[in-house]
């Protein structure tokens, strides 16, 4: 009877002298269970979005006066299944409020203090937008804003200020109509300035600023690197297992349809093309294709009165529909409507 | 079918790590933003000091100048040799030593005045107005986006009350009266925007207390089970019944006024008004 111990699976593995080698699949194979590993990674990366979900702002803006006052425009993710939610604001001298819910009502709200309770009533995703006194102290000629955010937020200094000391490191810089707009990461932040006659230097002279570039290319890339690794595995795959599927490129290209009119496309072709739209899609192409289909990233702000960043992903959206494209002008994103476009399935 | 799982394995992992990537790659964004700061503020830090103390600056604060600066020319090395680093170390030393000088410059101002700006003396006019308007083009906003008809043109007014205001600031004028009327017509605007909605905002208001109230008769007796205070459960009772024949007639405000009044009673028998 022999007495070597013999993995169960990996029999083969035993060298002639006896010796114990385990291939490493063997281990893999015995030791950990796939589908167990597989079950249990998607439950992680199902429950990491969860985390962070509800009650943390998704967007947080800031825009300080050159009186100090600072406006406040903030959209939260809410659960749906609550009647109301308690929002501290960031102070309690406040005017101005406006609470609208995600199908663009407006919320009832009661102010205590500085606590909102607002009557969602089945809202997922919540604005806010409110006038503070609370953020910005003054002493002698020298201005100090301090936050303690629970986001990242975009922050903008009044016309003429210059900043002289900061306790955080920026996350992004960029000057919009001769103001100086940081973003910050959450935490505590204090940010000391004063008021000045050339406090903006030439944009010219500047190093180059890439907006959101860095960040946008990067998400893309890791995104781009996800699907593409998806798709390469896919058709390997798929190739192994049925070699006889050639055709689908002429298909695919069969569905593609490509109009094209007097350079660029009707309104109604485009909604036709892409019946899926969300409404408020549908008015931001209708606005471009007024304006003879392009239109700056900031005057699609200016006319909707959006944030920066859902506008930039209203804007993303509408590039991943094929319905626009994003070029550089100026420093600043000009969105442009596609002179052809892909029907939709 | 065990490479299909690996893979799945490798993109899982993958697509779970990739946030805090992202977020790193954020704050990385291009870090010669930290070089354009700190060199506006060393220049104003200049400007003040020349300005305060012409060529008779105190040793303490020529100390934190002479650190702030070398901390910006470090940055600048530091960018060139792509040092990020030491680059953020660079230009919090130099932003740190920045602010100590103006705070301590202010702190030495013949007149101290230490304010937070929510006291009203201290308000600027053009601020208040800039506030208000960017408050009426919300409304607008609204207002168009659920083609809500203002009496009279409100927004039309509203704008045309806040062109005199600043015309009247410009020119020295008082604005009180103007300004307090501009308030008044928003107050109406919001009002309007108000009870128009009221009408269609009430259908998904329904729905909700449709759901939300079946739930609650379902714990409402569950509760009974249990042994809980039975005065505060037919109290209960009798509110959803209120809050349903409220429903039922649209008057959907007094609904969600009876509805606060619910809210108290099922805390106190300890239910949860969460649905699900």
């Amino acid at each position: 009877m022999s007495l070597l111990i013999e993995p169960i699976q990996s029999k083969k593995s035993l060298g002639d002298e006896g010796i114990l080698f385990v291939r490493n699949d063997s281990i893999f194979d015995t030791m950990v269970k796939v589908p167990l590993l597989v079950a249990s990674m998607i439950i992680v990366a199902a429950l990491l979005p969860i985390q962070s979900s509800f009650s943390s702002p998704r967007d947080l803006d800031l825009i300080i006066y050159p009186d100090g006052s600072t406006h406040v425009s903030t959209e939260i993710d809410v659960d749906p299944f609550l009647t109301d939610y308690e929002v501290n604001l960031f102070g309690n001298t406040i005017d101005n409020l406006v609470v609208i819910g995600d199908s663009g009502f407006l919320l009832d709200v009661d102010v205590i203090g500085d606590t909102a309770l607002i009557q969602t009533f089945g809202s997922s995703v919540i604005t806010i937008e409110y006038d503070i006194h609370d953020l910005v102290s003054k002493q002698g000629r020298l201005w100090t804003f301090s936050l303690d955010s629970p986001s990242d937020f975009t922050l903008l200094l009044p016309k003429n200020s210059a900043i002289v000391g900061m306790t955080n490191l920026p996350l992004n810089m960029e000057i919009i109509n001769e103001q100086n707009q940081l973003t910050l990461s959450s935490g505590s932040t204090e940010i000391d300035y004063f008021f000045s006659t050339n406090s903006i230097s030439n944009p010219n002279e500047e190093i180059k600023n890439e907006e959101d570039d860095s960040l946008n290319t990067i998400i893309a890339g890791i995104v781009g690197g996800i699907i593409a690794i998806a798709l390469v595995s896919i058709v390997v795959i798929a190739r192994n297992r049925q070699k006889n599927i050639k055709k689908i490129d002429e298909q695919i290209i069969e569905k593609t349809v490509t109009v094209q009119k007097n350079n660029i496309l009707d309104l109604e072709e485009i909604f036709k093309l892409k019946p899926d739209l969300r409404e408020d899609d549908k008015e931001l192409v209708k606005f471009i294709f007024d304006n003879n289909g392009e239109v700056l990233e900031s005057e699609l702000r200016k006319k909707f009165l959006q944030p920066r960043t859902t506008m930039w992903r209203a804007v993303k959206r509408l590039e991943r529909e094929g319905i626009i494209e994003i070029e550089k002008k100026d420093l600043q994103n000009l969105v442009k409507l596609r002179k052809d476009m892909e029907e939709d399935n | 079918m065990k490479k299909l799982a690996l893979f799945a394995i490798i993109v899982l992992i993958f697509g779970t790590i990739s946030p805090s990537l992202a977020n790193q790659a954020y704050g990385q964004n291009d870090p010669s933003i930290l070089l354009r700061i700190a060199t506006q503020a060393d220049k104003q830090i200049v400007n003040q000091l020349d300005k305060k103390y012409q060529n008779e600056i105190p040793n303490n604060i020529n100390i934190l100048y002479e650190k702030g600066h070398r901390a910006v020319e470090s940055l600048d090395k530091s960018l060139s040799n792509n040092d990020i680093e030491k680059a953020k170390q660079d230009f919090l030393l130099a932003m740190n030593s920045f602010m100590q000088i103006s705070r301590s410059i202010s702190q030495s101002s013949e007149k101290v005045i230490v304010v937070s700006v929510s006291q009203k003396s201290n308000q600027n006019l053009e601020s208040k107005l800039d506030r208000l308007e960017k408050y009426v083009k919300t409304l607008e906003s609204i207002s168009s986006k659920h083609k809500i008809e203002q009496n009279g043109n409100n927004f039309t007014t509203a704008y045309s009350l806040i062109l005199e205001i600043r015309n009247q600031i410009n020119t020295n004028e008082d604005s009180s009266k103007n300004i307090d009327e501009l308030k008044d017509l928003i107050k109406s605007i919001k009002n309007e925007i108000r009870n128009s909605m009221a009408e269609k905002q009430s259908n998904s208001i329904k729905n909700f207390f449709e759901k939300f109230l079946v739930q609650i008769d379902q714990k409402l007796m569950q509760a009974k089970d249990l042994g809980r205070d039975e005065i505060e459960i037919d109290r209960a009772n009798e509110l959803i019944l209120e809050i349903r024949e409220l429903l039922s007639k649209n008057q959907i405000n007094d609904a969600k006024t009876v509805y606060s009044e619910l809210k108290v009673v099922l805390k106190n028998i300890g239910i949860s008004v969460k649905i699900t």
